[in-house]
């Protein structure tokens, strides 16, 4: 278990701001502790944004990014409800129509950038307006709803009354994603990739390859939470998926991968996940409009890259910090000259 | 604009760069209108000197003096400021720019008031009266992108004399150049000494240095080991200093001529402008050395055999397979490596292990099904390559940046070499390590060799050359200008294949 989450000083940072945060809410905001199970429930409303997280990590960790994730889910779920209420599709396989959809889309987005060799942050900036474009296109002015019982499940349902079965494909993807990056071949490229992309090169690994099935992954999830979206709103709207890219980019930064590439692991993206989720919840419950929560993600977006730039050489060394960190001190001096 | 500078002197320089000590306790004086030559091997601090001395970097201890008043040299304009300019190893032209405003950037002389005009015909007309004094003929108009690496070391020379800088240091500035602009430097050179200029220069070419220098000064480790006087001159007394030791560059085996079917085949390879016409083959057992120097194309040249870079024509045969078309990862597979010159650029992932780097070259070998890495495989591997190369280390999970240049270098070595390739190519196998490594990796290069494998030296230093290769081929202008075998392998026939004196 270690060698699959390894442990670091960052990981452990979170877990006590993990449970500092719990507790600060359960103490501080009447109706958020709803006992065991109801704590459990609260995971349906943010994991959408876990299962993306989880994608766009893969696309990280090459140094890339993926700004079309939000697009991608909602023109997926639009996808999947056209193919159930217009054409009568099984939903299964409409779901899976839909993921693959998706898939493609994140194909797409990196061949544009591997062949096309435009920035990653332009290209996938580009297909996302391009992509939502279509959703809204496709979606019309009345857009689909009610799926059904059993697709509902996906979203809401629990198994044995009490387990989500969001938590439940989410852990299993978690646990799946740590095994790509850690355990595979694949995901030793991902790194070397992500830190070192020359010396990637020369030592044979073929990285525009490895950059496409990066955004692909990134697509298939993002079009994954869509579903599940539409499964927990049993309906589906274009613009559903907008919400997810900024939260979902800040899970996995600070989750402690590095937005340069390289460095960082999925147990950390997973329990900033959960952060992020209670914080999100927590706030919502506590009477704070989305607003005031949207402009605290952005915040912490801003200040855990920050603070990862800080800790610039790769690791902790106080030193520096509080070197850097020198502006902040009173000018002491020139009263003791004065 | 002819006053001779005072005496530039830095005493008990400490400079260390995170873990690595660079500067120990290092003192240097530079006397008014004298030449003054740092020697020293790779990675002495020869560099990180001058740099210090130029404001580039602040050393952690000790104190810079001009004339007796300490200097407070936070930046380079702080430098220019007392006088002092380096003109660095690779010169720093804005390509985009003519030569005149790089001449002038940062200090473009304006006319009129608010809001001013730049005074373009000052400027050309300065520009072009600075590079005429030091005998330089192009067109100050022209993109700094035209100028060869030599025009561009001159005019950082004019840069340097329009700031009134009147202390000027050369970082290895002949390392790129051909004899004859070498020559036309040290003309330039021996000019500004006349004028009462302070030069200090880096080398470590013997014949430049007992031809310029009124002074020279050895670094070792980081640490002034000698400094002598122009009558002074020892060449064994300066290579003693040096290395630390007695060093004499010796055969250590019998030059032979390879038999048997050539391993690598290459025919007709170009790519024009920067290669052509380039044809050579490659026996097992054969040590085959690629001389030239840096810009000839012997780097792209390599490349270009090993899938790393475009070729236009040509067709490379690996153990009578066409691998001409082959990606990077097929031609691994196939046998055949090339161990590239920047370590830490394109040899290993620093931040990664010594585990993931030295399996790098071999991922597709070590995945079982689904794609999971055979973990007791990666292990073997790299506990055999730390052994094999003796790399001093904590373990294999040490990461590969905290080990010393040499040791970075073996992991290098065993990532290359733990692929078992038929032919390697191995681009200046020593640069940058210490005599004692240099001398392990040419054993292991000599042992490699012995067991069969084929192996390509690509290397400027002509010792390296001399003391390993069985046939030496001179790469001159993207072209192959001679080849060398048996008896011919000589300091000066290899030395003047190289420089481009000697034809067929």
């Amino acid at each position: 278990m270690r060698y699959l989450f390894p442990s670091q000083p960052w990981d452990r940072a979170l877990v006590a701001i993990l449970v500092a945060l719990f507790s600060g809410f359960c103490i501080l905001t009447p109706g958020f502790y709803n006992g065991f199970h109801g704590t459990l429930a609260i995971t349906e409303e943010f994991l959408p944004f876990g299962f993306v997280a989880l994608g766009l990590s893969v696309v990280i960790l090459t140094g890339g990014i993926d700004l079309s994730v939000g697009s991608i889910s909602g023109l997926a779920a639009v996808i999947m409800a056209i193919l159930i209420k217009s054409y009568g599709l099984n939903t299964w396989l409409a779901v899976l129509v839909a993921v693959g959809a998706g898939g493609g889309l994140g194909w797409l987005n990196g061949q544009i950038i591997t062949r096309l060799r435009v920035e990653p942050l332009i290209a996938t900036l580009s297909t996302n307006f391009i992509y939502s474009s279509i959703a809204i296109a496709l979606a019309g002015a009345s857009p689909p709803y009610g799926f059904g019982h059993a697709f509902g499940e996906l979203g809401t349902g629990a198994i044995a009354g009490w387990v989500p079965v969001q938590l439940v494909i989410f852990i299993v993807l978690a646990i799946g994603f740590s095994v790509l990056i850690t355990r595979t071949g694949y995901g030793r490229r991902l790194v070397m990739i992500g830190y070192n992309r020359d010396a990637a090169h020369y030592a044979g690994v073929s990285v525009a390859s490895v950059e496409r099935r990066a955004y692909c992954i990134s697509g298939v999830m993002a079009a994954f939470a869509g579903i599940v979206l539409a499964s927990y709103y049993d309906a589906v709207r274009a613009d559903m998926g907008d919400i997810l890219l900024l939260t979902s980019i800040t899970m996995v930064v600070l989750g402690g991968i590095s937005i340069f590439g390289g460095e960082g692991g999925i147990l950390g993206v997973t329990l900033a996940v959960m952060i992020l989720g209670v914080l999100r919840q927590g706030m919502l419950i506590a009477g704070f409009s989305d607003m005031v929560t949207t402009m605290l993600i952005g915040a912490i977006l801003l200040s855990s890259i920050a603070i990862k730039n800080l800790f610039s050489s790769r690791g902790f060394d106080f030193g520096s910090i509080i070197r850097r960190l020198s502006f902040l001190r009173p000018p002491e001096r020139m009263t003791s000259r004065s | 604009m002819s006053r001779t500078p005072g005496l530039l002197a830095a005493t008990g320089i400490d400079k260390r760069f995170g873990a690595n000590s660079v500067l120990r306790n290092v003192s240097l004086a530079l006397a008014p209108g004298e030449v003054h030559t740092l020697m020293g091997e790779n990675g002495a601090g020869k560099s990180t000197l001058f740099r210090i001395l130029a404001g580039i970097h602040q050393p952690d201890a000790g104190q810079i003096n001009l004339d007796g008043a300490t200097l407070d040299l936070r930046n380079p304009s702080a430098a220019y400021g007392h006088g002092i300019y380096l003109v660095p190893q690779e010169p720093a032209l804005l390509k985009e720019l003519s030569v005149a405003e790089n001449m002038f950037l940062g200090m473009l002389p304006t006319r009129g008031r608010f809001p001013s005009r730049i005074d373009w015909k000052t400027i050309r007309g300065q520009a072009q009266d600075s590079l005429s004094a030091l005998g330089l003929d192009v067109d100050v108009r022209d993109d700094a992108k035209h100028l060869s690496i030599a025009q561009q070391q001159l005019v950082e020379c004019a840069k340097a004399l329009l700031r009134g800088c009147r202390i000027i240091l050369f970082d290895e500035p002949t390392s790129p150049l051909t004899g004859r602009e070498v020559g036309i430097l040290f003309s330039i050179m021996r000019r500004l000494r006349g004028q009462g200029c302070t030069l200090g220069f880096i080398s470590h070419r013997m014949d430049e240095v007992s031809e310029i220098s009124d002074r020279v000064s050895v670094l070792r480790d980081g640490a002034v080991t000698d400094e002598v006087g122009r009558d002074g001159f020892d060449r064994a007394r300066l290579v003693r200093a040096m290395v630390g030791r007695e060093v004499i560059f010796d055969r250590r085996r019998v030059r032979r001529e390879a038999e048997g079917e050539p391993v690598l085949s290459v025919r007709g390879l170009a790519h024009a402008p920067v290669f052509s016409g380039v044809d050579f083959d490659v026996r097992p057992g054969e040590i085959l050395g690629f001389s030239g120097l840096i810009g000839s194309g012997r780097t792209e040249i390599a490349e270009a055999v090993c899938g790393l870079r475009a070729k236009s024509a040509g067709s490379v045969t690996l153990a009578g397979q066409d691998i001409s078309a082959s990606s990077i990862g097929d031609i691994i597979e196939a046998g055949l490596v090339y161990v590239p010159e920047d370590r830490a650029r394109h040899g290993v992932i620093l931040p990664m292990s010594i585990r993931d780097n030295a399996t790098a070259g071999q991922i597709g070998r070590l995945q079982r099904k689904g794609g999971i890495l055979n973990r007791g495989r990666e292990v073997a591997i790299a506990t055999d390559t730390m052994r094999r190369y003796q790399v001093r280390a904590r373990g294999i999970d040490q990461p590969v940046g905290q080990l010393s240049g040499g040791n970075q270098q073996k992991v290098v070595f065993g990532k290359w070499m733990s692929t078992n390739p038929k032919v390697a190519i191995l681009d200046e196998p020593t640069r940058g390590v210490d005599v004692g490594a240099k001398d392990e990796i040419y054993r292991l290069i000599e042992e490699l060799s012995a067991q069969g494998m084929a192996i390509v030296v690509i290397s400027s230093e002509l010792e390296e050359l001399i003391v390993l290769c069985d046939r030496v081929i001179a790469i001159y202008g993207g072209k192959i200008a001679a080849e060398l075998k048996g008896a011919d392998v000589t300091a000066a026939r290899v030395g003047a294949a190289f420089l481009g004196v000697e034809a067929h």
